[in-house]
């Protein structure tokens, strides 16, 4: 099994068909193009999406339903394409899709969830794209605990 | 803020090589073509914020951070809101 050195969990053992492809990366990390999703039972609802390139890179996300179980996935046409989905799928998203809110707990502030743009992941293909939505509809700021719109 | 009022066809110019044209308008959406030399990004402005989010979320958490976050995200969440 193939293994990576990690920032936060050491050496950590993945199986290959766990990597997730990022066709365009994510942005402000556009090379980066490999991650594994590591999920923890004891961290349960947060993941962290860590780089199978960068051992210090390592993301903690949350899926959109935990920060608002109403959340309405709207996908541009690129990211559809990257992700081998259409909108018109039904039910959308299909179940073998993933889609995970990153958050940001900075030392002294308010935690908060980005669900302007969140993480969607096609477990049967394995790829993956930060998908950035062009409505103004959620904050990349959403504050975690605050009441959803 | 400068603010200038444009039609479909016109464009403006930003110093001596960017160049930004209105190709159609309609009642919700703005379809703009930009000319500006290689060098120069061009984005979606929401795209730099995630952009800076994710730098700032990739800065790791410590332990009572995580901590901090899950005893958030495990509150139950059927608490009334009280009305504003």
């Amino acid at each position: 099994m193939p293994l990576v050195a990690t920032g936060r969990f050491g050496q950590l053992v993945y199986d290959a068909s766990e990597a997730i492809e990022f066709p365009v990366g994510l942005p402000g990390f556009e090379q980066h193009h490999r991650f594994v999703l590591v999920e923890q039972p004891e961290l349960a609802p947060l993941v962290f999406l860590q780089s199978l390139e960068s051992p210090d890179l390592s993301l903690p996300a949350v899926p959109v339903a935990a920060v608002d179980h109403q959340y309405a996935l709207d996908l541009t046409p690129e990211d559809q394409e990257l992700l081998g989905l259409e909108a018109s799928q039904q039910p959308f998203p299909p179940p073998e899709v993933r889609c995970l809110a990153i958050l940001t707990a900075p030392q002294d502030g308010q935690s908060t969830a980005n669900l302007l743009a969140p993480v969607v992941i096609n477990l049967s293909t394995r790829v993956g794209v930060q998908a950035v939505r062009s409505d103004a509809r959620y904050s990349h700021r959403h504050r975690l605990g605050a009441p959803c719109s | 803020m400068l603010v200038i009022r444009r039609r479909p066809g016109e464009s403006i110019t930003l110093g001596e090589d960017i160049e930004i044209q209105i190709l159609d308008s309609t009642a919700s959406h703005v379809k703009l073509g930009i000319r500006a030399p290689r060098s120069v990004v061009v984005m979606r402005t929401e795209i730099r914020m995630v952009g800076e989010q994710n730098r700032a979320s990739a800065l790791g958490l410590s332990t009572s951070e995580v901590e901090k976050l899950l005893q958030t995200l495990n509150k139950p969440s059927s608490e009334p809101i009280s009305p504003v």
